[in-house]
């Protein structure tokens, strides 16, 4: 019963910082149509801040998940005005750019910080709490302050998306972009601030791991190939889709690696992924494309 | 009238003066090979950077600490002659195919006469061209060694051989614990590394109740500990993973509450894993490499100079980098140094015969044999004495020291087995 009720805990603080990248990524896809295969950087990069400001200079640790999101948040308005925003009406050019914009990003990190060990980042609030006294389950403090964070940052994405004129204007541009045009939005500066939210969320969920996981040029990697198989399985386009998919592909993933095996729960993940594009192949909650 | 130029009185103080700022100048500065005297290059070959480097960058630095002494000390002497010593580096990021690249660039263009290596999965192309160019190469990992691997030698480290020490001295030292539950990181660390835990574990009467593998692309490790802890395992065996993963093993232990014993083939930058956790819950844990400022290490039969001088120079120079295998590169060039010394020579032949004369050799915990035929097929790796370790009071330290051929002789054929069955 412990071992369940534990790997239930893992897989809902896992889940918090799946959906927080999942989140970005189709909000950056839905405005700018663009597959932005540099998201797992941006993951990345946040995490690198929060190494340098919070464990290499000592600025406390929620300042640094601050400024990580601020400053990823710039590097993703850099990356859409230079680089994407020439490639609008390209899709595939978007695309191969956000393929150099990762190595790019992942050579700056090695180049600044060194392909060596993993940076070592001292948790804030070090040890854990047994849950509701059951002394055979506990919850490791800085996996709450993440998990908690995370569903701030993703309960407050949403009131800004629901509540604001400029989130019904990113909703409606994600919806249809040339409608959005037409009612006299600007795509070009809602494309700049859709990047620069869903990369200030990158940079945020990096942020947030950064005690919690290695810290290394490479980290994105296997974040963005997680991301893209919740976006998928969510629905490419849909915010409710990505966070309910980060949900329940968390879950599945975390039990499956704690009673199989790590490797045999990311092969059955990627056959999930198949098999709800085979079943609903617009996702848990896509709409599908007119044609 | 007035004199030109110097007197002889001039000259003299002023030549006495620039002779004394030359040979002042000279005391302390690192040692710079000047055009006249003779160089001999050593090659290392490894993962500089890389999630494998922990395990060759503080080995390099130290061959650096290693050859500055030997220069300082007027280097090796090879009959009339003295050779001054450089390391030549190159980063093959543990990748096969840069490492043939890397060995080709070493042998050919840089001529050195030795190669150091960490081994592994970069090893094999490489340790191919070392053999057909009749060039002598050194492993940390003596599951590299082959028939056909002439010149390939495992003087320093038999990894994974040593880890049945660890466990025969808990079983002797703690009898009441009776499972154990390994986990591995899935690779050729890992497997060789399984095999001989679970046959230290048979021949020490522990029942394994838990054995997995996990993939080293693994990011979030809490699955892997809160399966090994539903078995309630008396002991947790890391096997042999990378620093990083030990440290996130270790961090994911702590967090989930687990207050047994933990074994480990390494525990490197244990201090940072103490930071995360805390001095009480590494307390005891017991692993295979010692620091050298350990007083153990000053025991006679120890084949390394000043190894509690060598800790503090390696931390002063390269603070808080101190690995696993700091020590075996530098012991292993060490030896290198001797059999050229010994054999009046440094080509990779003569040194090699050199080593491998009577049978034994020098290794750094205690005179040892060569020894591998039954294993490897050759007998071409250092195996003796090797220290148990445990952390007491936050730090590393030797518990005793035990010999690896006497575990072999009694439980060869457990080990045999479970190789076998691991492929």
């Amino acid at each position: 019963m412990d071992t369940v009720v534990q790997t239930l805990v893992n897989a809902l603080m896992q889940s918090s910082f799946v959906a927080l990248m999942a989140v970005g990524l189709v909000l950056i896809f839905g405005v700018m149509r663009v597959i932005n295969f540099a998201h797992g950087e941006f993951y990345m990069a946040g995490a690198y801040v929060v190494f340098w400001l919070y464990a290499q200079h000592d600025l406390p640790f929620f300042a640094a998940v601050v400024a990580a999101m601020i400053i990823v948040g710039i590097i993703g308005l850099i990356i859409e005005q230079l680089l994407f925003k020439p490639m609008r009406e390209n899709p595939l050019g978007g695309l191969i750019m956000s393929i150099g914009v990762l190595f790019i990003l992942q050579v700056l990190a090695a180049v600044t910080f060194g392909v060596g060990l993993m940076k070592h980042i001292p948790p804030l609030y070090p040890g854990a709490t047994p849950l509701f006294g059951m002394d055979g389950v506990s919850v490791p403090w800085q996996r709450l302050v993440a998990f908690g964070i995370a569903v701030l940052l993703l309960i407050g994405f949403w009131l800004f998306l629901k509540r604001t004129r400029l989130g019904w204007a990113l909703r409606a541009c994600a919806q249809d972009r040339e409608a959005a045009a037409l009612q006299g939005m600007s795509i070009n500066r809602l494309a700049l601030i859709a990047m620069g939210l869903g990369a200030g969320l990158a940079g945020a969920a990096g942020a947030i791991m950064a005690p919690l996981v290695r810290v290394y040029p490479y980290i994105g990697g296997p974040v963005i190939v997680t991301a893209f198989i919740v976006i998928v399985v969510g629905g490419i386009g849909s915010l409710e889709g990505a966070v309910l998919a980060a949900v329940l592909y968390t879950f599945f993933h975390t039990f499956v690696a704690t009673y199989l095996d790590g490797t045999i729960a990311s092969i059955l993940g990627l056959l999930l992924m198949l098999l709800v594009l085979i079943v609903r192949p617009a996702g848990l909650l896509g709409k599908g494309e007119k044609v | 009238m007035a004199k030109k130029g110097f007197t002889r009185r001039q000259f003299t103080g002023t030549a006495a003066a620039a002779a004394g700022a030359v040979a002042a100048s000279s005391f302390g500065a690192p040692y710079v090979a000047r055009g006249a005297e003779k160089v001999v290059k050593l090659g290392f070959l490894g993962p500089l950077t890389g999630e494998v480097a922990g395990w060759a960058l503080p080995g390099r630095n130290a061959c650096l600490i290693w050859a500055d002494q030997v220069n300082a000390a007027g280097g090796i002497k090879i009959g009339d002659d003295n050779y001054m010593v450089e390391i030549v580096s190159y980063d093959n990021e543990y990748l096969t195919d840069k490492s043939l690249i890397g060995a080709k660039k070493l042998v050919l263009e840089d001529e050195v006469k030795l190669v150091l290596m960490l081994g592994g999965t970069d090893a094999p192309a490489a340790v191919q061209f070392f053999t057909k160019q009749k060039m002598l190469s050194t492993t940390l990992l003596p599951s590299d060694l082959t028939p056909d691997t002439l010149y390939h030698l495992a003087p320093a480290e038999v990894h994974p051989l040593y880890n049945v020490t660890g466990v025969e001295w808990l079983a002797e030292n703690r009898p009441e614990l009776k499972t154990a539950a390994i986990c591995a990181q899935d690779d050729e660390l890992g497997w060789p590394s399984v095999a001989t835990y679970l046959a230290a574990f048979e021949a020490a009467g522990i029942d394994v109740v838990y054995n997995k593998y996990f993939d080293i692309a693994t990011t979030d490790f809490a699955p892997v500990v809160t399966a090994m802890l539903a078995e309630n395992p008396d002991i947790v065996c890391l096997d042999t993973a990378y620093p990083d993963f030990v440290n996130l093993l270790c961090e994911q232990l702590f967090l989930q509450d687990y207050k047994g014993q933990i074994i480990s083939c390494t525990l490197d930058f244990y201090g940072r894993i103490i930071e995360k956790t805390s001095t009480e819950f590494l307390e005891g844990l017991i692993f295979q490499f010692p620091d050298f400022d350990d007083p153990a290490m000053n025991e006679p039969h120890i084949n390394f100079e000043n190894p509690n001088e060598f800790f503090v120079n390696y931390n002063e120079r390269f603070p808080d980098a101190w690995s696993a295998v700091t020590w075996e590169y530098p012991a292993i060039a060490e030896m290198w140094r001797l059999a050229a010394e010994k054999a009046g020579s440094v080509e990779p032949m003569d040194v090699f015969a050199a080593l491998k004369e009577g049978g034994r050799g020098p290794h750094v915990f205690g005179d040892a044999d060569w020894w591998g035929e039954e294993l490897w097929g050759i007998d071409n790796a250092l195996v003796g004495n090797w220290p148990v370790v445990q952390i007491q009071n936050g730090k590393a330290t030797i518990v005793e020291y035990r010999n690896i051929i006497d575990w072999w002789n009694k439980h060869g054929e457990l080990l045999k087995k479970h190789t076998a069955e691991q492929g």
